[in-house]
């Protein structure tokens, strides 16, 4: 029974989104209701699975590849995550996506991809999960081109980028699989010495360019202008984070025992992720751009925390993953909110929406908050325990990279505040969004706060037993966190107070909220890195695209020589050869002669040689 | 069952000279009396399906002095193949009906194809490398007329170079066996088995492979060929015809007659160099059925690759490919054949936009291109994976690696045509192709989806091929 309940997660979905995409239906939020109902069952069977134990094997594939799932504690933590975010962002998109030509795409793909994305948590057999996990690939592309008319653009270059990662995780993964000798995820133990190494680097690109860490994040500030909003909100704001660290957990703490070479090239990735991308969103002047390298900016966060091997980093990273899969949310949901009400996102063209939208500002004003890292809100809870982990971890640089990100992540969210919700309005008659997208809103807002307040509930008993298999009871008991006066406080204060007086500076300097980042992108040195960032000197993908045009023209010319062989040399040997065709001009008195010739050739040879 | 076997060689073989005839009475009958003929092959072959899955042989022999037995021999392997080939055939002829029924020499058209899908099955089921060798030219003279069949001086010159070139290989092929039949007195592959082939035979044997599965540096014929109708350049080099090579592969080097292990380090490096180049001219060209066509040269080496890993999960990964490839690799085809039929063009560049005109052929050439890249729930999936994990199994996770890259560029230049052709503004305004059309790629797109889900169903057969092949699993 239970093995059919865990089926039904993964199956319900996916034939409803079938379903979805080849029904038509011309009655009005039929669709979007029945959605509704079908996130919320969802959500009702996940929620009555909690805290089963279940493993599942049905023959498939044969070689090894047979269908494993196992629900356990950390599968059921990001299950349960999956199934409410899904749910809150249908809600949210009745009205958001009223009144769109491809509809039933929107739903349709919205469902195949929390199948997906719940088959690949759920698998327990790399092959498995591998199935799911790039089976989501052809719903993010097709949600991306449901967006502007050019979406298909970043479609396309988001499809090649995750392509790309989802290509080295198959390596990866069939490395592992003759490493290990077996496929079956909750036995493997790996080092990371010779070919191991390899593998687990493949592996990690699988998992952190899900997750949006440095280089495989350029799709995601193009697909925040692009793509239709309750998508951002959904992936790259929530399920791509917990997919993608939930794999970096499980790879870097079940998989393999990182060595400490490979332990520090996690860190440093997660640490240039959050410097990196918090500094370009520091100068964005979109909303939803500006959030886009923020969601890109706190999973160098959680790759950090968990790449130190610590406990307190590891318990801050997963932590610190749903914090932001809840604030981040939240977060871009009022930035549909005010796109919805305002029809724009361009700072420069918004302001002093606090009086005219006071529930989405109070949901954005705790979201923020929490973001930058401000007690009580959840954010500062899970920012405390990385910083503390770092350094336990004892290298000083990776703890100095969290500060600098937590400093700049509080200024961008002042200027973004201030920009928007501050100042002289814009735009006259703007009014407050629909309720049915405030719920949505809210309800993440609630999420925040409780949170922070009440930290020991998630840490407890959604975090620590996640890591039950991975890390031994004793060490994670060790972890601990409390509200207090100490030296990791003062660090938030420092941070938080360094970041207002940066604010105050670039307000005054430039005259306007949205100009508060001004001074940093026009400072000597910082501007010219800014420039070439803009010029897309940085994006892998774009120059990738020039070196791949001169290489596959290579390519292409290796191929046209061979051919030109085929065309130019061999039928000129043919033409040579067919020039014998003259000696043969009828004459019964040539061929006599040669006939003639060729006898005496042949006695010459037998009569000088052969004796 | 020998009988059903010898009714699926010889219903095709014989049936197709009455084609011409039923033509000059009536068209349709022609038409129907074609894919009757198909369907019997192929419904011949289904029904060695559960003989074969409880692990019986029919073998039928005849003996003719000089080597030259008569042996036909239904096992996994070619029960496996002649399915997968009558049934994309089928889909094949089901098309043409649609597609050229206002071409001339339509009555040679139909005979070409259903004598072509005989000398196919007969190929599969073959035992004796004469007869191996026999089938094999007997498709590629098919190969040839069909090639060229609208006659035009330009196209009958392609026709004449990718007849040159498979035949000068299977000529250098036929010495081979010659030299194998001179060390070991016999051309019968039981009697082969196990032995060791000396290094020259299996440089004339590969020439002959090479040529026919277009693998560099003999594959500059199959992107030329691609002036054929569409359903003629999906039979011949997307579904059947290429995998002509792939299968002898198969059938005389696994598991049969053993090669050096030099072999074993040089054929990977072809291969994958072959794979690597044919998906950077795919990436340039722009024409529609030469861009397929280079995609075929590179994915028919990720079947090699399988095959020449020599152990069970590589060999179960290439043989799925070889019907993962040919129900995805037809659909494109049969896919490009509708848009020139439709826009009256093959340049990508002025196309644009179709989906909006064109949805079901859209979704259909979506469909068959994820297949091909290898994303999952497709089938393709399963066959790459299993291909890359056997690799890696097989010592070789460099070669591995190269084909990451092979598989990197089918996702870019399939990406590339789909975006082109079906996204963005609209361009030329063209209707959808025909209903017979639309449900033989339709049909073709959702057997590659289902192909992921009930991978279990080939993968069941193929794993008793694998174990008929190398004995064990």
């Amino acid at each position: 029974m239970n093995e059919t309940l865990l089926l039904l997660l993964i199956l319900f979905p996916a034939a409803f989104g079938a379903l979805l995409l080849v029904v038509p239906t011309k009655t009005k939020y039929l669709r979007e209701i029945t959605s509704l109902v079908a996130a919320g069952f969802m959500v009702y069977v996940a929620l009555g699975l909690w805290d089963q134990q279940i493993d599942l094997t049905i023959p498939w594939a044969g070689f090894g590849i047979d269908f494993q799932l196992r629900l356990y504690a950390f599968s059921q933590f990001i299950v349960a995550a999956i199934v409410g975010f899904v749910f809150l962002i249908i809600m949210y998109s009745i009205k958001f996506m009223e009144e769109r030509s491809r509809n039933n795409q929107f739903y349709g793909f919205l469902f195949l991809a929390e199948a997906m994305a719940i088959g690949s948590v759920l698998a327990n057999n790399l092959a498995v999960m591998l199935f799911f996990w790039e089976g989501l690939l052809i719903s993010l592309f097709v949600l991306i081109t449901l967006g502007r008319e050019q979406a298909f653009k970043t479609a396309v270059k988001t499809f090649i980028i995750i392509g790309l990662s989802d290509l080295c995780l198959m390596l990866g993964i069939a490395m592992v699989g003759f490493q290990a000798g077996t496929l079956t995820m909750s036995e493997i133990h790996l080092n990371t010495s010779g070919l191991n190494g390899v593998a687990f680097i493949l592996m990690l690109i699988g998992a952190m360019a899900k997750g949006g860490a440095l280089p495989f994040h350029t799709w995601i500030p193009d697909a925040a202008v692009d793509a239709p909003l309750p998508f951002m909100a959904l992936f790259p704001g929530a399920l791509e984070k917990l997919l993608g660290i939930y794999l970096v957990a499980r790879i870097a703490l079940d998989f393999f025992e990182p060595g400490l070479g490979m332990q520090l090239l996690v860190m440093s990735i997660g640490a240039i992720t959050i410097v990196f991308a918090v500094m370009m969103a520091l100068i964005q002047k979109d909303f939803k751009r500006l959030l886009s390298y923020h969601a890109i900016s706190q999973v160098g966060y959680m790759i950090l925390g968990i790449g130190t091997g610590v406990p307190a980093g590891v318990v801050g990273g997963l932590f610190h993953m749903i914090n932001n899969a809840i604030f981040k949310s939240c977060l871009f949901l009022t930035g549909g909110a005010v796109e919805k009400q305002t029809g724009t996102t361009d700072l420069t063209r918004l302001g002093g929406l606090a009086k005219q939208m006071p529930v989405t500002f109070g949901c954005f004003l705790v979201a923020a908050l929490s973001i930058s890292g401000v007690p009580p809100f959840n954010g500062f809870v899970s920012k405390e325990l990385i910083f503390e982990g770092t350094i336990e971890k004892g290298y000083l640089v990776f703890f100095i990279a969290a500060v600098i990100g937590a400093i700049f992540t509080a200024a961008s969210f002042l200027k973004l505040g201030h920009a928007v919700f501050f100042g002289k309005p814009e735009q006259k008659g703007v009014s407050e969004t629909h309720w049915s997208m405030l719920i949505p809103i809210s309800a993440l807002a609630w999420g925040c706060i409780i949170f922070g307040l009440r930290f020991d509930i998630p840490i407890n008993f959604l975090v620590k037993p996640s890591l039950s298999t991975s890390l031994s009871e004793e060490l994670l008991n060790h972890v601990h966190f409390k509200f207090g006066i100490n030296e990791l406080l003062l660090v938030t204060l420092m941070i938080l107070i360094i970041a207002i007086l940066n604010h105050i500076h670039g307000v005054k300097t430039s005259g306007k909220g949205v100009g508060a980042s001004e001074h940093i992108h026009h400072a000597p040195g910082l501007k010219t890195i800014y420039h070439l960032a803009e010029e897309r000197v940085f994006d892998p993908y774009v120059q990738g695209k020039i070196a791949g045009g001169y290489l596959t023209l290579g390519l292409y010319k290796i191929d046209r020589a061979v051919d030109w062989l085929y065309q130019k040399f061999f039928p000129s040997a043919a033409a040579f050869i067919a020039s014998a065709r003259l000696i043969h001009n009828g004459f019964f008195a040539n061929y006599l002669s040669w006939s003639l010739g060729g006898m005496l050739l042949i006695i010459l040879y037998l009569t000088w040689f052969v004796k | 069952m020998e009988n059903m076997m010898l009714l699926a060689i010889f219903i095709p073989l014989i049936g197709a000279f009455l084609l011409p005839l039923a033509g000059v009475f009536s068209p349709k009958v022609r038409n129907a009396l074609a894919l009757i003929l198909v369907t019997a092959s192929f419904g011949a072959s289904a029904s060695l399906v559960s003989p074969v899955l409880s692990n019986q042989f029919a073998t039928f022999t005849i003996s003719i002095p000089l080597g030259f037995d008569l042996i036909f021999t239904a096992d996994a392997l070619g029960v496996f193949m002649a399915l997968a080939s009558s049934f994309v055939g089928l889909i094949i002829v089901f098309y043409s009906l649609g597609y050229i029924h206002h071409d001339q020499n339509q009555n040679e058209y139909y005979m070409m194809v259903v004598l072509f899908l005989g000398a196919m099955v007969g190929l599969v089921y073959s035992q004796n490398l004469i007869y191996i060798y026999l089938f094999w030219e007997i498709a590629a003279i098919c190969c040839w007329r069909l090639i060229g069949f609208y006659r035009e001086r330009d196209i009958i010159l392609r026709a004449d170079k990718a007849f040159l070139i498979t035949v000068f290989g299977a000529l250098a092929m036929l010495l081979g066996f010659v030299i194998l039949y001179n060390n070991f007195g016999s051309f019968d592959l039981r009697a082969l088995k196990g032995k060791m082939a000396p290094d020259l035979a299996v440089l004339l044997i590969m020439f002959g492979i090479f040529s026919k599965s277009a693998t560099l540096p003999f594959h500059t014929w199959l992107p030329d060929a691609g002036v054929a109708p569409s359903p003629v350049t999906a039979l011949l080099h997307a579904a059947v015809l290429v995998k002509i090579g792939v299968f002898a592969f198969a059938r005389i080097f696994v598991g049969t007659i053993d090669f050096g292990p030099i072999w074993y380090q040089i054929l990977p490096v072809v291969i994958a160099v072959s794979a690597i180049v044919s998906g950077g001219a795919a990436l340039i060209e722009n024409d529609i059925k030469r861009i397929i066509a280079y995609s075929t040269i590179s994915q028919l080496a990720f079947i090699f690759l399988g095959l020449v890993m020599d152990n069970p999960l590589a060999i179960a990964g290439g043989m799925l490919f070889i019907l993962m490839h040919g129900l995805g690799k037809g659909g494109l085809f049969l896919c490009a054949g509708i848009l020139e039929h439709c826009t009256h063009t093959k340049d990508i560049r002025q196309m644009g936009g179709l989906i909006k005109t064109m949805p079901v052929t859209a979704v259909s050439f979506g469909l068959c291109s994820l297949s091909l890249m290898g994303i999952p729930p497709f089938g393709g999936f399963f066959a790459k994976y299993m291909i890359i994990s056997g690799t890696v199994q097989g010592g070789n996770p460099w070669i591995a690696g190269a084909f990451i890259v092979g598989a990197l560029l089918t996702i870019l230049y399939l990406l590339r045509v789909f975006a082109l052709v079906f996204l963005g503004d609209l361009k030329i305004e063209a209707r959808e192709g025909t209903t017979t059309m639309l449900v033989a790629v339709g049909l073709l797109a959702c057997l590659s989806l289902l192909g992921g889900f009930f991978v279990k169903f080939p993968s069941d057969f193929i794993q008793i091929a694998v174990r008929q092949m190398v004995g064990s699993l």
